[in-house]
């Protein structure tokens, strides 16, 4: 172990020196050395771990529940890093002695979908926060019935006094509570009001996964979110403890809601915009309790909260207002969509790449409901790598495409938009994940700080 | 004024067979038909509905999750009467990954279970425990390409995709994600030859699978939208039924070439 974690320091070091990425490499390299590094380093230091994992939503998440609890706990937390079981590692290894020590109490890890099993089989779990699941870059995980079956194999192996915490609106993590022995808090929305424009809705689960009986929905939110039983078994959704019951979303992308804790009623108004942050906020809120923070002191940190890398990130870019919202599955896009087709005059800048941490399949964006953006455009600024299957996706959606507005270049997509905007105009860019990695390059070039360091 | 000319496409279990970006390929036909003044009646066709031969001059059959290709399976046995009537008597099909390898004679899963298609290509298809996931790029069956090049205009020019300097009309360009492998049976004749990826199973070389106006391939991508030659190919051959021969208006198709050279050049 002890060559293992200096091999990684080393790495570390060198990378800092270069200056550049690569904050999986410590631990991809540690792990080769010693497999069980992380397991070791785990079990010698008696860390309060909680993990979270999904589809969407799992950085914001754990950012929050970081920020929560670091007021009352010394916190070590994978934030500027890879989420597979490297990315852990390296974050231990920088941060552990040589003999692998570390001075925490607790640990936030967020965890990949794909990565949550092998994670569980090294970290001890106190616990388990599961978001939801959708179809993500099917040539990377599969479809959802995959990653469900790994998780049910989490879920199943989980210490009888850990805490499991679920989405009850999403079917597919609402089922796993069925397989553990571990302590169950469900979250959920209890509204029939969403105030956000419709777009045609895509739901990656219509079947009961205990049955395969079609679920029925009573109120349906997002994708196949909601309120639903199944129309052949005793399958449903649970009733949440902890619940929101009312939701608005304010003209400056902040966020009112009132939500109920158990008996306890609390309000909290929060600066993140959209239906997904609402189940950020509560996973983190209901974690948060879970380990014993108190209510007061979690919703203050949680208002106080800016978002994550390219998860709705504000900034300013010679007096011009950018906003960007990173894009990856249907689901998630769909739900940007829905945020941002609330205006009338939208600039926009999109992103598209297919680099394997994009998928390499873009096809997912002839799933994705763009037409709830015609007629709202002003400007138009299309890039990446299949730039024109974006733009042939959007010319179908009855939107206007001028081709000189398609680059190849990102920098030059980024100056033709910026160049439309008059001053305190906003421009509205919706990178793909390896594009979000692209454009805070060109905007640390600008002098704009970066976000690693946040 | 004349009565503008309609074409009915029938989309089948649109609820279901919807997880690949399929759906791109109807928003391509509508879009289309659409800029030539072409009506669309489009019907989604899904579990218990009822098919009767002949109401339908297109057909669309995408790709899904496991778990509903095998809901869907079972419902097809009974639509699969009709549906193979109205190829006999004309109606054009485009059908992908799930869709086309429902419409073959079985499916043997990895352990070994079978499960039954409806025979409308002579082919098979058994499960493999590696999924083949591939930008790729065929180069379309000979007997199919004169008519391609008679039914499709275009008021922009295209050129050559490939260094062979072979039209880029010859060719189909998608992405394709399964771990069935398809074989052809004696005489059944493939949609084309693969270029780059692997195509029914990788080993002969082989994409797809034709009868009469009916096609099976695994290109998603989605396929039609950038291969707009293939869409007014299939508009074309759907009209013939009730039409006959239509000459379809030229559409300005830039971007979508640009689409469909750039994906290309994604080949490595």
């Amino acid at each position: 172990m002890v060559l293992a974690v200096m091999v990684g320091k080393i790495i570390a070091l060198l990378i800092k020196f270069k200056g550049t990425g690569g904050t999986a490499a410590p631990g991809l390299y540690a792990l080769k050395i010693d497999p069980n590094l992380v397991k070791k380093i785990s079990e010698k230091n008696n860390l309060k771990s909680i993990v979270v994992s999904g589809t969407n939503g799992k950085t914001t998440t754990s950012r929050i529940l970081y920020d929560i609890i670091s007021k009352k706990y010394k916190v070590i937390h994978n934030r500027q890093g890879s989420n597979l079981l490297r990315g852990i590692a390296s974050t231990m290894i920088t941060n552990a002695s040589v003999s692998g020590k570390l001075n925490y109490d607790c640990a936030v890890w967020e965890s990949d979908e794909a990565a949550l099993l092998p994670i569980s089989q090294n970290i001890d779990i106190d616990v388990l926060v599961l978001l939801n699941l959708f179809r993500d870059q099917l040539d990377r995980y599969g479809e959802i019935d995959t990653t469900r079956k790994k998780w049910q194999e989490v879920v199943k192996n989980l210490k009888p006094d850990a805490s499991l915490i679920l989405n009850a609106d999403d079917p597919s993590v609402n089922y796993l509570s069925k397989f553990t022995k571990s302590k169950k808090i469900f979250f959920g929305l209890s509204t029939t009001k969403i105030d956000l424009p419709q777009v045609e809705n895509v739901a990656d689960v219509k079947f009961c996964p205990n049955c395969n009986g079609k679920l029925i929905y009573e109120d349906l939110y997002s994708a196949h979110l909601g309120t639903y039983k199944c129309s052949k078994c005793s399958f449903k959704r649970e009733n949440p403890q902890v619940s929101v019951n009312s939701v608005t979303f304010n003209q400056d992308y902040s966020t009112s809601i009132k939500a109920k804790i158990k008996k306890e009623s609390v309000s909290i108004h929060y600066q993140l915009p959209g239906l997904f942050n609402v189940y950020n906020v509560m996973a983190a809120l209901t974690s948060a309790i879970s380990i014993g923070i108190d209510t007061k002191s979690a919703t203050t940190d949680i208002s106080k909260f800016t978002a994550a890398f390219g998860r709705y990130q504000q900034i300013k870019l010679n007096n011009k207002n950018i906003l960007i919202f990173l894009i990856k599955n249907p689901a998630g896009a769909n739900e940007v969509i829905r945020t941002i087709a609330a205006n009338q005059r939208i600039n926009l800048l999109l992103i598209l790449n297919d680099h394997i941490a994009d998928g390499r399949d873009v096809s997912w964006i002839w799933d994705t409901n763009w037409e709830a953006l015609a007629g709202k455009i002003s400007n138009l600024d299309i890039a990446g790598t299949r730039a024109w299957d974006m733009a042939l996706r959007l010319k179908y959606s009855g939107i206007q495409i001028n081709q000189k507005n398609v680059h190849e270049d990102l920098n030059t997509a980024i100056s033709s938009a910026t160049a439309k905007l008059a001053t305190d105009d906003t421009l509205y860019i919706l990178p793909t994940y390896t594009a979000l990695i692209g454009l805070q390059t060109y905007l640390k070039s600008k002098g704009v700080a970066s976000w690693q360091n946040q | 004024m004349a009565k503008p000319m309609t074409l009915n496409i029938c989309h089948l279990y649109p609820n279901l067979m919807d997880t690949y970006g399929d759906r791109g390929n109807i928003t391509a036909l509508q879009y289309r038909c659409k800029q030539r003044n072409i009506e669309v009646i489009y019907s989604p066709l899904t579990i218990n509905d009822k098919l009767s031969t002949n109401n339908y001059d297109l057909f669309f059959f995408g790709g899904g999750q496991d778990r509903a290709q095998e809901i869907v399976g079972k419902d097809l046995l009974s639509k699969s009467k009709a549906l193979k009537e109205s190829i006999e008597n004309g109606a054009t099909l485009l059908s992908i990954c799930g869709g086309y390898q429902l419409l073959q004679k079985y499916f043997k899963t990895i352990e070994d279970k079978t499960i039954k298609g409806i025979g409308l290509f002579n082919a098979y298809t058994k499960g493999s425990d590696t999924r083949i996931m591939n930008n790729l790029l065929i180069e379309i069956n000979p007997k199919l390409l004169s008519d391609i090049k008679k039914t499709y205009q275009s008021t922009t020019n295209y050129e050559p995709a490939l260094p062979a300097g072979r039209p880029s009309t010859n060719y189909l360009i998608g992405f394709e994600n399964h771990s069935g492998k398809t074989y052809l049976e004696e005489g059944t004749m493939p949609l084309g030859t693969v270029i780059k990826g692997s195509g029914n199973n990788g080993e002969d070389k082989l994409e797809g699978a034709v009868y009469k106006n009916a096609f099976g391939c695994y290109l998603h991508g989605s396929l039609l939208p950038k291969n707009p030659h293939f869409a007014d190919f299939l508009i074309s051959k759907a009209f013939q039924r009730r039409y006959g021969i239509v000459k379809l208006a030229p559409l300005n198709d830039s971007i979508e070439w640009q689409a469909h050279k750039s994906a290309i050049a994604r080949i490595s």
